[in-house]
Formats: structure tokens, C-alpha cells, sequence
């Protein structure tokens, strides 16, 4: 049999040194205490304000208390001198009183906040690129280790990553790569016409194809896809202790997990990229088949003619350069969550937006680096 | 608590009855098992490594559907048609994970505080009321407030799962290994306070353990989960008694023996 909801009964009587007595009955809990919540929080106030040596509380009648219900009165009876309750109730309502006598920590202002930030920020950064060096000159120091004991190869899951990174990638590249292929060759196909340079098309859409499209575009979605995996895959192995367990029984970090990730990408990515590459200048066949008039034959024939093959080559080197520095983002970010959920998702977001941003700076130092190449 | 009493079924907080799990497609884990757990009582539930018992605790919790049978807690069945039945349902037990399963994210208090601020019609200043006393309650000082689950001991973890489980004050507390990863101390500690919360706050537990100790302090009966069912369901006294391969070894072993002098 449910007890009835929560009730409190005020009796005022004149000319009594303590002139109001409150009597509490039913659950004082939060289901109780739903039903006549406003008007029970109105009343309490109420009393709240009269002086405590006035009040004289009767909370024996009560059938219930849970926390909520507690809450409620150890507000109402602060200071209260006169509070007859039962015992099995007198210890919550001690407990949640102490309780509620907790003061909260409210952080004043501070007019150096600022400038701790800043401090604070400009430190965290400097750690960040130190442990990113030092990881950089681990892997070197693996790689010329493994080249020493060719035995030492991950074969298996430098395989594991390649078909991860590479094969499973195909698809979403591809269609990419295809449609961007579209698009460039229609717009440009539009403005040459203009001029009567058509065929030129062929000659723009082939060198920003090969050299800057392809590789881009396969980065960037290797980035968002391999990269994010990467980094939720070691920073959840962070979160579980794995990679302190690996450290425990001596076993190189970056040599077990970093490189074959960073090798494997390096050696995905040219090929995802040369799959990309392939997929836009079908893109771009069949817009200029259908624009300008050029039949698929004269747009393979053209195109060697058109565009010198260091470019291809130039964007396959490009391809490996941005594997390497996606995987080796994704690791760093990975090494670096800490053992909670919310680091592990900013390690993820940040891993992606500096593998992405990373990409385009790499991009930029090679386009000054090779501009006299092609 | 009158053992063996006829209780009337209003009186159980969990009604297990011919409950069929399975694990993948065909491997039956449980079979015809039938369980009740009554109001204020503490059950425990014993079994052999991979007898099923946390798969158990799983369809108990709603968190698995089972192949067949009934599963009510509260009376209230998890598939039930009317969402605030089971929602209440739901807001009347609190769970101990084995592993304190505590928002990594948010710090002790907001843990704590987390059922409470969904539940809702509690102002902030007095969920920080319940909060500090569900700290008080395990032991913790105001303080640990602030600190993140990765900056717990294993003890401070269990002491805030218990506070969060607490938090709803809820009717039926389920125990998954409640000692599991403490040192004897900090056990025998963890079993005084989970003694003497109940004593207070009189809820119903079910709790699944393999710590003898646990078990000899804290049950008022052991169910017995082996041969895909439940084949005993008694007092201690009664279920030691039974002649059966596992409950011989579980309570006749050394460890038993020994948590028996202890006892």
C-alpha cells in the first residue's frame, strides 16, 4: 500500500510562546512530494522566514523520507530549536543538513587569468611539439632498426593497414575523385570555350588532376577516414591501459604501433591517389566528350601530349609524404588521450584538423619546392 | 527476515519465470530458470564461471532481451507498452558495475549528480545537497568532488559507483561483484558500508559475487546458477546442505571453510 503524498499541517495558536507547531505527514519523498510540490515549497518558505524559536516542528507523523524529501527540510528547519523527529529519519536529516552546509567553490575573478591562459597555452604547445619531435625521431630510429633486421618487418600488419587504409578507401575516393572530376573539367570546359582554347581543357585539368587534385583529395579523405580510426584506436587503447601494458613488457610503442600504421598509409595513400586520379580524368573524359565534342580516344591520346608525366610522378611522391604525415598526426593525437571519453573525442577532432591543415601546409612547401619541376 | 514464508506477490521486486537466454544463435545459456527476489531482502547469486550470471544481471537490467519468458521488475515488464512505467521502473534501482562504469568525462560530483539533474525537479542547490550527502554516505569528503574517475583508487571508484546508484534512493540496488579488485581491508571495509547504507535505507539487493566473505556478511539467501537454471534458492544454511558438485566446492572448498570461521 503506497504512502499518501507528502502533507504539512501549520497550526498557529495565540498567545503560546512558540505559536506556530508544523506537522509533516505522508512520504516526504520525490514521488511524494510531486503532487503538492509548489504549494509545499510556498508554505516552507513561508516558515523559513518566521524566527526559529517560534516554529516547532513535528516530523514524527512522517510515513517516508528519501533524499529529495530530506533536502526539502533541512532547508526549511536551518536553525530550527524545537524538531521532534523519529529515529529512523534523524540521521538522513542529519546527513543531508551537513550536507547542504557544504559550501560551493565559487572561483572569483582573477585580472591574470588571462595571462595564465596564454602562459598555460604557449607551455601546452611547446610540450606538444617536443613530444611530437621525440616521437618523430623514435619512428626514425625504428625504421633504420628495422631496415638493420629486415626480419623485423610487420609484415602482416603493414599488410592489415594497407588493405585498411587503401582498399577499403577505393570506393568513397573514387566516387570523389570522379565527380570533382566533373565538375573542374565542366567549369573550365565553360570559360575556354569562350576563348576557343578547348582543347587547353585537357592540358589544365590533367596537371591539377595528377599533381595537386588527386593526391589532395585522396589526403584529406584519408585523414578524415584512416586518420580518425587511428587515433580512436590508440587513444581507446590509451583509455584501457594497452599501451602502458606494452611499455611493460619492453615492447617498442612506436615500433609496434606507430610504424606499421605510418608505413602502411605512406604506402596506401599514392596508390589510393593514383586510383583517385584515374577516377577524375574519367570524370573529366566523359564531360568533355559531352561538352566539347572530344571523343575518349582523343582524350587519351591527348593527354600524354598534354601533360609531361613528372607531374603524375610528382603527385605519387606528394601522396607518400601526406600518408606518412596523416598516419603520424593520427598517432601523436592517439599517444597523447587521456583516460577519459572527452579527450578521446577532442584527440579525434584535433587529430583530423591537424592531419587536414598539416596536408595543406606540406602541399604549399612542395608547391614552392618543385615549381621550376614539370 | 522470515525465510521460506509465503509472500504475496506484490512483495518481490524481481519475478524471473521461465526465462530461455541465449548467446549468439543457437547456444542456450539459461533454460526453465525461475527466480524471485522479495522486498527487502538480499539475494545473491552464485554460479560457476560462465554460468551466466552477469548475462543474468544483463536481462534483469533490461539491457538483453531474452529468447523466451517473463522478466518484471517491479512488476513492470522492460517490454512493456507505456514508457513512464518502465522509466519509473528504471529510476527505482541502481546498479554497481564490477567496474564502477563512472562517466569518465565528469568529475565525482557530476556523476553523482547526473541521474538527479535527468530525473529533474530538483534545483541545483539541492542536488548539491543530495550529492554531499551521498559523499558523506561512502565515506568520501566533499572534496573528491572534484576529481575525475582517473584520479580515483579502485576503493574511491566502488565508494562513487555506490554513491551514484544511491542517488535515486532507490528501492533495488544490483551488485556485480561488489568486492571484485579491493584488497581484503578495503573489501571488508566496502562490505560494512553497503551493511550499513542498507540497514539505513532499506532497500532490496541482489547481488552477484564469488567472495565468500561478501556473501556469509551481507545475504539473507543464495540462488544457485548451474546447469543452465537456477537449482537452489534458500537461506545459506539450506543451500550449503544441498548435495550438489558446485555448491560443494564453492562453500565446502578452503575458501569456504575458511570464510565460514570467519563468519
Amino acid at each position: 500500500m503506497p504512502s499518501p503524498d507528502a502533507a504539512l499541517e501549520i497550526q498557529k495558536i495565540a498567545n503560546d510562546p512558540v505559536p506556530i507547531r508544523v506537522r509533516a505527514s505522508g512520504a516526504w519523498t520525490f514521488s511524494g512530494l510531486k503532487a503538492q510540490r509548489e504549494q509545499l515549497a510556498r508554505r516552507l518558505a513561508e516558515l523559513k522566514n518566521q524566527p526559529v524559536d517560534r516554529v516547532a516542528w513535528d516530523l514524527a507523523g512522517m510515513a517516508d523520507l528519501d533524499d529529495a524529501g530530506a533536502v526539502w527540510l533541512a532547508h526549511a528547519l536551518r536553525g530550527a530549536q524545537r524538531v521532534e523527529v523519529a529515529p529512523r529519519h534523524r540521521e538522513m536529516l542529519k546527513q543531508v543538513s551537513e550536507g547542504m552546509l557544504v559550501q560551493r567553490d565559487v572561483a572569483g575573478f582573477d585580472p591574470l587569468a588571462g595571462v595564465v591562459w596564454t602562459g598555460q597555452t604557449a607551455a601546452d604547445s611547446v610540450v606538444h611539439l617536443r613530444d611530437g619531435i621525440s616521437l618523430l625521431g623514435q619512428l626514425a630510429l625504428d625504421i633504420a632498426g628495422m631496415l638493420r633486421r629486415p626480419r623485423e618487418i610487420p609484415l602482416r600488419e603493414l599488410s592489415a593497414g594497407v588493405f585498411r587504409a587503401g582498399v577499403t578507401a577505393l570506393p568513397v575516393t573514387m566516387l570523389v575523385g570522379f565527380l570533382v572530376g566533373i565538375v573542374l573539367t565542366y567549369l573550365s570546359a565553360l570559360q575556354l570555350k569562350r576563348y576557343g582554347a578547348d582543347l587547353l581543357v585537357i592540358n589544365i585539368v590533367g596537371v591539377g588532376v595528377l599533381r595537386e587534385l588527386g593526391p589532395m583529395l585522396a589526403s584529406i579523405i584519408a585523414a578524415g577516414r584512416s586518420g580518425s580510426a587511428i587515433t580512436a584506436q590508440l587513444g581507446v587503447m590509451r583509455v584501457t591501459e594497452e599501451v602502458e601494458a606494452l611499455s611493460v613488457m619492453g615492447i617498442s610503442v612506436t615500433a609496434r604501433l606507430v610504424l606499421p600504421r605510418v608505413l602502411a598509409l605512406a604506402l596506401a595513400l599514392p596508390l589510393v591517389s593514383f586510383c583517385t586520379d584515374i577516377a577524375a580524368l574519367a570524370g573529366a573524359m566523359l564531360v568533355t566528350h559531352f561538352t566539347l565534342g572530344i571523343s575518349p580516344g582523343a582524350f587519351i591520346q591527348a593527354l600524354p601530349q598534354a601533360v609531361e608525366v613528372t607531374h603524375f610522378w610528382i603527385g605519387i611522391g606528394k601522396s607518400v609524404a601526406f600518408g606518412f604525415a596523416v598516419a603520424f598526426v593520427a598517432c601523436h593525437y592517439g599517444l597523447r588521450v587521456l583516460p577519459n571519453t572527452d579527450s578521446l573525442a577532442v584527440g579525434v577532432t584535433r587529430s583530423v584538423v591537424a592531419a587536414i591543415t598539416c596536408v595543406i601546409i606540406l602541399d604549399a612547401i612542395f608547391a614552392v619546392m618543385l615549381r621550376n619541376v614539370g | 527476515m522470515a525465510h521460506g514464508a509465503p509472500v504475496p506477490d506484490e512483495q518481490y521486486v524481481i519475478e524471473i519465470e521461465n526465462l530461455v537466454n541465449t548467446v549468439g544463435a543457437n547456444t542456450i545459456l539459461h533454460r526453465d530458470l525461475n527466480l524471485k527476489v522479495r522486498r527487502d531482502e538480499v539475494l545473491s547469486l552464485v554460479g560457476g564461471s560462465g554460468s551466466g550470471k552477469t548475462q543474468l544481471v544483463r536481462v534483469i537490467l533490461g539491457l538483453k532481451r531474452p529468447a523466451a519468458g517473463r522478466v518484471r521488475v517491479f512488476g513492470v515488464s522492460w517490454d512493456d507498452p507505456s514508457a513512464k512505467k518502465v522509466r519509473d521502473a528504471r529510476r527505482r534501482m541502481g546498479m554497481l558495475f564490477q567496474n564502477g562504469a563512472l562517466y569518465s568525462a565528469l568529475t565525482v560530483y557530476d556523476n553523482i549528480a547526473f541521474p538527479l539533474r535527468e530525473r529533474g525537479g530538483l534545483s541545483e542547490e539541492e542536488i548539491r545537497g543530495v550529492v554531499h550527502t551521498k559523499l558523506a554516505q561512502v565515506e568520501l569528503d566533499p572534496s573528491h568532488g572534484k576529481l575525475l574517475p582517473a584520479n580515483l583508487s579502485g576503493g574511491m571508484v566502488k565508494r562513487v559507483s555506490l554513491a551514484r546508484a544511491l542517488a535515486l534512493s532507490p528501492d533495488l540496488l544490483i551488485l556485480d561483484e561488489p568486492t571484485a579488485g579491493l584488497d581484503p581491508d578495503r573489501s571488508e571495509g566496502f562490505v560494512r558500508l553497503i551493511k550499513r547504507l542498507r540497514e539505513d535505507h532499506r532497500f532490496a539487493m541482489l547481488m552477484v559475487t564469488h567472495d565468500l566473505e561478501t556473501l556469509f556478511e551481507l545475504t539473507d539467501r543464495v540462488a544457485v546458477l548451474a546447469d543452465q537454471h537456477i537449482i537452489a534458492c534458500d537461506t545459506l544454511e539450506a543451500v550449503r546442505g544441498m548435495d550438489h558438485k558446485f555448491v560443494q566446492n564453492f562453500f565446502g572448498g578452503d575458501r569456504g571453510r575458511r570464510a565460514l570461521q570467519h563468519g
